[in-house]
């Protein structure tokens, strides 16, 4: 029995992922500089902010960015992203590591974020929140001074390689209370807000990633500041860069606009009939066909 | 001696003693008789005279009659005929001498119209009346004096059945009797001959039916017939008979309704409208008239073509589907079925049905919390609104008109709500109130200060006194500079909705088509500008400029540079980037322009005023701002007239700056804001409001000029305080719709004003097999607060039970980690399961491969809400409920021993000075503290609502407890105070709970219903003793909770609630609580069953 693999396709050790080519990202603020230099003192870093934003693709731009640097911090072989997507049954062992049975005997296998560790990547946990809370805590001596991983299967504690730095996002609007970061957790990170660009900005982002004209890309941007009004007036969440980006893709790809945006923001932003007309009935005012 | 003295001797002595003109009478009488009649037959007549004089008590009146009648009878009536006629009064006469007089006095005008062959059916007819009684006499008598009348305008057979109908009324009311009688010879002989005898029959109809109705259609029937078409009033009429044969006792006020009705439409479709009636009436006669009732409304809505299909649909609930109670609603206009019809084939658009989605696509567009409105409630706040019909906005609100037909296209007209709604929204996003003095603009530099100085001058030289007060406003200080405020207003509204279309239509690529629309929709409904004094037309042509409609200008040849440095002035403003403030300026520029163009009507002295359209070229100016200049070389000899702003177009509605940024700045002012200005003072606002062209002086036209601005300032200074956006018409979902009432009602409202939020929903009607749309109104508020003393005291006195049921719901609370074995895979090896694998494999057994164990959180995910009944009857008290139900106890206890009973008496009413009896509403509180206890244990959502209410329109929905709200003082406050209050109207209270749990998110969700009994309420059903409509509708909305994954449960006290909850509830859980004292214990013990899953 074989496996076929489809050309393209690539499997590597995630302690081994590195951005080869520069992801695009326009830096907003001054986010550029201040991931810098926590990164070179060691300082964990909270990326907030809603979905879509471009947290993730900040973390990915800073890992190439500090990766090409070379020399910077010392890294020449470059920064490698370990990216770990939290989810409710996140439990410690699939962050650590366990054991599995292999033939007669049990092997151990390392978690990522032990692999990150004894790499020295940059382990990033989205959607830290999801996880199980006693799941975060197993983080809290690798956050402080100590840098450390205890991983107690196995009785040993691991000391981070110089590159490591723990990098969490967390989305505040839509969570619940339950859902909230225990402050003993979030009290060891320096927080960089991230918010969506403004019209401007996110016009360049449009099209730099859609490849629509910047006409089209402009119009993106204003419809996408005037469903964010409904924040909290019927939305939820505003709508992220991220969806504009696809709508504009399928507008470079011949959809027509108002069909485009239909598929990619009204319909993917809420299900409640109402609020779906509403935001068509602004598309409608914005796009003519 | 002749015959006639011989019998006057003769006589002499049988008539004395009567009344005293009677033997004169007799005298006059058979002297005038002799002449006519042979000697026997005058003997003969004297005869039956006297015998009628003797036949009763006061006959000789009746006697008098017929001696003064006679002679002019005799050539009419023969001698037989007479002999014939005193037969008949005699007869009458032994039931009353009053009737049989006022026959015989009647007798010659009833014989206008009479053949001396009715006589007898004519008597007979007042006889039948007359029961012996002396009202009856009076009916009767009253019948021969008005019948001659009557005969005039109704055949004897017609009055026969006019006094059929009255001999029916006269076995329930007298009085109702003899009015019909009194007022029928005016209502037929008002009556067109036509119509007489259909009326009499729809008469009879409703006398059968309803006798008290009778009254009220005498006096109204002929009024409300007169408006309907009079070759179809018989049809009408027949129609209206077969519906109250029928329907009984609803037939005339069916009948009065489709009358008035009908009385609205047009004459010439009121046979249609009778006849598609008549096909309805086969099947279901109330229908037929509803359908007439509502014919006005519907054909305000639909045009005849889509109105012919409504129809059908609802003919077709009748003839197909053979429901006439659902063809009732539908006509009715009671029904779900009936309103999406009717929206779906309308092209007029309500704003109601797109109320909220304009109120979203605003708030996206402006990025404000606005809401929509209908403009009715601007007008209805008299803050300076008038128009009902144009949008407008006062800054935090836009307002709509309440439906739009412009167009014969649904969505064309539902266009014009877009553009509307996006030119106000574009007045707030692109700052249309945001003017501040002495800014530039992108392209024009501030002359504000400039102007005011010399605006000061200007009136220092002519000896005007100075503005008594500071301006308040930017907008105010502006347009203070001017000397002719309408002017200025005028120009800057129009250059600020030029900007504000122009950028409309750059920023909304998709509703520049529809603006176009408007546009053009516009022009052609502008007035004539050739009409018009020419200062006046400057304006009307720069509006059609701006309104993309060069060609509609007509402007005099000889001054077109001035049309041209208009229209170039305008475009300034239609660049990219222009402000509010270049706005001001170049209404400020085109004010100059303007003031120097003499308002006069083009009298040219050679009679000839040589008008034409705008050139391409005049069209083709770059923006630029005009430099000055002198006026027009125009003659001055004419008179000018007075300056007045054309019209605006609807689509951009009212513009009203000075009033918005007014009531901006009382709002800032009373939230407390600083405002550099300082506070405003008295004298500030009445000086404002007495200069600003804003207000209608309609408005002020009536009473002091003084004291109504007064008023107003009072409403916009209320206005002004209420909380921003938040005042009304906030939409939170698909069915429901929230306003804030304000006006707290009910009595058990603290000092302070209880908040209402109200909500529409739906009922059910099982007749119709439909939904009556929007049929209630649930007002929600937070349960008053009482002291907390009941909450503890139940705990104290329950200890045990709370203790009890509190540990019971602990062992419910599920191990927050549980250990699950035998998974393929988790967190941890299974050392037993690992070896088990092992040997397994060497033994060659097929090991299984679950060896893993894991660690899972199961969460409780539930959410209950608790809908207690707290209606009237809750207030009964336990002990009585009691005796009811066991009547036999007590009475041998005593042996007859009065003592025992004084004392067992006394001892009671001690025990209930100490303590009050109980009520059902007691213990209902109880079994609350007594869960609320247990949950708080066991962790899960829980709200507590009660509700009650009277009618339709008002469920009251008291929320004790929302389900997001944390346990705390304030609801042990309200639990104690809850109350019985009025009705039980369970469907709408279940509709409302189940929103709530719709909005909570919950893996688990359980309604409970609390209650002492069905279903009840006003109008709750077809009558008062009617229980089968509130049972359907209230199993109905338990239905729709279980489609909605909530379970629903019912819990009651009323011992005979077995029957109706078996109807009632169907597959849904429910208990008949026998004991009621239980209720306490049993609701923990319930919940506990239900929630365990």
């Amino acid at each position: 029995m074989t496996n076929k693999i489809a050309p393209g396709f690539k499997q590597i050790a995630v302690e081994d992922f590195r951005l080869t080519e520069e992801p695009f990202y326009l830096p907003l603020r001054d986010e550029v500089e201040l991931f810098e230099t926590a990164y070179a003192d060691k300082v964990p870093v909270l990326l907030k902010g809603p979905t879509g934003a471009g947290k993730t693709r900040f973390v990915e731009y800073m890992s190439w960015r500090l990766h090409n640097r070379g020399g910077h911090g010392g890294h020449e072989e470059g920064v490698p992203l370990i990216t770990v997507a939290c989810h409710e049954d996140l439990t410690a062992s699939d962050l650590v590591g366990r054991y599995l049975l292999e033939g007669d005997e049990t092997r151990w296998i390392d978690g990522p974020v032990t692999r990150a560790v004894k790499n020295g990547a940059i382990c990033y946990l989205d959607e830290v929140v999801e996880a199980r809370k006693d799941t975060t805590v197993l983080i809290h001596p690798l956050t402080d001074y100590r840098r450390l991983l205890p991983v107690e299967k196995r009785g040993e504690l691991l000391e981070a390689a110089d590159g490591f730095l723990l990098v969490m996002s967390y989305n505040p609007g839509y969570q619940s209370a339950i859902k909230d970061l225990k402050h003993s957790t979030r009290q060891r990170f320096i927080a960089i807000e991230f918010d969506y660009p403004p019209r401007d900005q996110e016009a360049i982002i449009v099209q730099r990633e859609s490849h629509v004209d910047a006409a089209i890309a402009m119009e993106l941007a204003k419809l996408a500041e005037k469903v964010r009004n409904l924040k909290e007036h019927g939305l939820g969440e505003g709508v992220s860069t991220r969806l504009l980006v696809y709508a504009g893709k399928l507008i470079h790809g011949g959809i027509s606009p108002r069909r485009a945006c239909q598929v990619s923001i009204v319909w993917a932003l809420t299900d409640d009939r109402e609020v779906q007309r509403s935001i068509e009935e602004v598309v409608a005012s914005i796009f003519d066909d | 001696m002749s015959i006639a003295d011989d019998l006057t001797t003769r006589y002499a002595a049988d008539l004395r003693g009567f009344g005293a003109a009677l033997p004169d009478d007799f005298a006059t009488g058979v002297r005038a008789m002799a002449t006519l009649l042979p000697e026997t037959a005058v003997e003969a007549w004297a005869k039956a005279g006297v015998e009628l004089a003797n036949s009763s008590l006061r006959a000789w009146e009746a006697a008098a009659e017929y001696f003064r009648a006679s002679p002019a009878l005799v050539d009419r009536l023969g001698v037989e005929g007479i002999a014939r006629w005193v037969v008949l009064a005699t007869d009458l006469s032994s039931r009353s001498s009053l009737i049989a007089a006022q026959f015989l006095k009647s007798t010659p005008d009833a014989l206008a119209v009479l053949q001396p062959d009715d006589l007898d059916e004519w008597a007979q007819q007042g006889d039948r009346l007359c029961r012996g009684n002396w009202k009856s006499i009076a009916l009767s008598q009253l019948y021969f004096q008005v019948s001659p009348a009557l005969f005039q305008s109704l055949p004897l057979a017609s009055v026969s059945r006019l006094v059929d109908i009255v001999d029916q009324l006269t076995e329930r009311s007298y009085e109702v009797a003899t009015t019909a009688l009194e007022g029928a010879v005016q209502i037929f002989a008002g009556l067109p001959a036509v119509d007489r005898e259909p009326f009499l029959r729809f008469a009879r109809a409703v006398t059968r039916a309803s006798w008290a109705d009778t009254r009220l259609y005498f006096e109204r029937g002929p009024r409300l017939l007169d408006r309907i078409e009079s070759s179809q009033r018989t049809a009408f009429l027949d129609l209206a008979g077969r519906v109250t044969t029928e329907v009984g006792r609803q037939g005339f006020p069916l009948f009065s309704d489709a009358a008035e009705a009908l009385g609205g439409l047009p004459l010439e479709q009121h046979s249609a409208y009778i006849a598609f009636a008549a096909r309805i009436a086969a099947g279901s006669p109330t229908a037929a008239m509803e359908y007439l009732k509502s014919a006005a409304f519907v054909a305000t809505r639909l045009n005849p073509d889509q109105r012919s299909l409504w129809e059908r649909e609802g003919l077709e609930i009748v003839t197909v589907e053979r429901n006439p109670e659902g063809a009732e609603a539908y006509f009715r206009l009671e029904s779900t079925r009936a309103e999406e019809r009717m929206r779906a084939l309308s092209t007029r658009v309500e704003l109601a049905s797109i109320n909220s989605m304009l109120r979203m696509y605003a708030k996206a567009l402006s990025g404000e919390p606005v809401s929509v409105q209908s403009a009715e409630e601007l007008v209805d706040r008299g803050i300076g609104w008038v128009t009902e019909s144009t949008p407008t906005t006062e800054g935090s609100t836009i307002y709509l008109p309440p439906y739009v037909a412009t167009f014969e296209e649904q969505e064309a007209n539902f266009q014009v709500y877009k553009v509307f709604t996006t030119h106000q929204t574009g007045r707030m996003e692109f700052g249309s109130f945001d003017y501040a003095w002495d800014v530039p603009g992108t392209y024009v530099a501030a002359t504000g200060p400039r102007r005011e100085v010399a605006a000061t001058m200007r009136r220092e030289e002519r000896g005007i006194a100075a503005a008594k007060a500071e301006a308040v406003t930017a907008v105010q200080r502006l347009f203070n500079c001017f000397d002719d405020r309408a002017l200025i207003a005028g120009l800057f509204t129009v250059v600020e909705d030029t900007r504000i279309d122009a950028l409309v239509a750059r920023e909304y690529g998709g509703i520049r088509r529809w603006l176009r629309q408007l546009q053009e929709h516009e022009i052609v409904r502008r007035p004539k500008v050739e009409e018009m004094a020419l200062r006046q037309a400057f304006v009307e042509n720069l509006l059609r400029a701006s309104l993309g409609m060069p060609e509609a200008i007509r402007w005099p040849v000889m001054l077109r540079e001035y049309m041209t440095e208009g229209i170039a002035a305008l475009r300034m403003v239609e660049q990219r980037g222009a402000t509010v403030q270049d706005s001001a300026e170049v209404a400020g520029a085109l004010y100059d322009i303007a003031a120097s163009i003499p308002n006069v009507r083009a009298p040219m002295p050679d009679g000839k005023f040589d008008f034409e359209g705008a050139t391409q070229e005049m069209m083709d100016v770059l923006p630029s701002m005009p430099g000055g200049g002198d006026g027009p070389d125009m003659p001055s000899n004419s008179q000018e007239a007075a300056f007045e702003n054309p019209p605006q177009p609807d689509f951009r509605g009212d513009f009203k700056p000075e009033l918005v940024q007014l009531m901006a700045k009382l709002k800032l002012q009373q939230e407390g804001g600083v405002d550099p200005g300082g506070a405003l003072t008295k004298e500030q606002l009445m000086e404002l409001l007495q200069n600003s062209t804003e207000l209608s002086i309609a408005e002020l036209a009536d009473g002091d000029i003084d004291q109504s601005l007064g008023m107003f300032l009072d409403n916009l200074q209320k206005d002004a305080g209420m909380p921003a956006s938040d005042k009304k018409g906030e939409k939170k979902d698909g069915d429901s719709d929230a306003t804030d009432g304000g006006d707290g009602e009910g009595p058990d409202e603290g000092e302070m004003p209880v908040e209402i939020t109200w909500f529409y929903y739906d009922e059910w009607d099982f007749r119709a097999g439909d939904y009556r749309p929007r049929w209630t109104r649930v007002g929600e508020r937070f349960s008053a607060e009482g002291d907390r003393e009941f909450y503890e005291e139940t705990l104290r006195r329950h200890h045990g039970l709370v203790m009890e049921t509190r540990r019971q719901f602990e062992m419910m609370r599920p191990e927050s980690f549980k250990k699950i074995k035998r998974l393929e895979d988790g967190d941890e090896l299974d050392t037993d399961l690992a070896i088990e694998f092992h040997v397994d494999k060497k033994a060659g057994a097929g090991p299984t491969q679950r060896i893993y164990n894991r660690r899972n959180k199961i969460e409780r995910d539930v959410a209950v809400a608790f809908l207690l009944d707290m209606s009237a009857s809750t207030d009964e008290e336990i002990e009585k409920q009691k005796v009811k139900h066991s009547k036999d106890d007590d009475d041998d206890d005593f042996d007859g021993d009065p003592r025992r009973y004084f004392q067992w008496l006394a001892a009671r009413r001690a025990q209930a000075m100490i303590e009050p009896p109980k009520r059902i509403i007691d213990l209902e509180k109880e079994s609350t503290v007594l869960i609320v206890e247990a949950l708080e244990a066991i962790g899960d959502a829980y709200g507590i609502f009660g509700f009650s209410g009277y009618g339709r329109d008002n469920v009251e929905f008291h929320v004790i407890k929302n389900l997001d709200e944390q346990m705390s003082d304030r609801v042990q406050r309200r639990i104690s105070k809850i109350e019985p209050i009025r009705s039980t109207r369970m469907g709408p209270a279940i509709r409302h709970t189940i929103h709530k749990l719709e909005e909570y998110d919950a893996k688990v969700k359980i309604l409970i219903l609390v209650s002492d009994g069905r279903p009840q309420d006003h109008g709750y059903g077809r009558d008062r003793t009617e229980k089968e409509y509130a049972v359907h509708d209230t199993k109905q909305a338990l239905v729709e909770a279980k489609r909605l994954g909530i379970t629903p449960f019912l819990i009651t006290v009323d011992k005979e609630g077995h029957d109706y909850l078996k109807q009632m509830c169907d597959d849904i859980g429910y208990e008949v609580v026998d004991d009621i004292e239980s209720l306490p214990r049993r609701l923990p013990t319930l919940y506990r069953h239900l929630a365990a899953d």
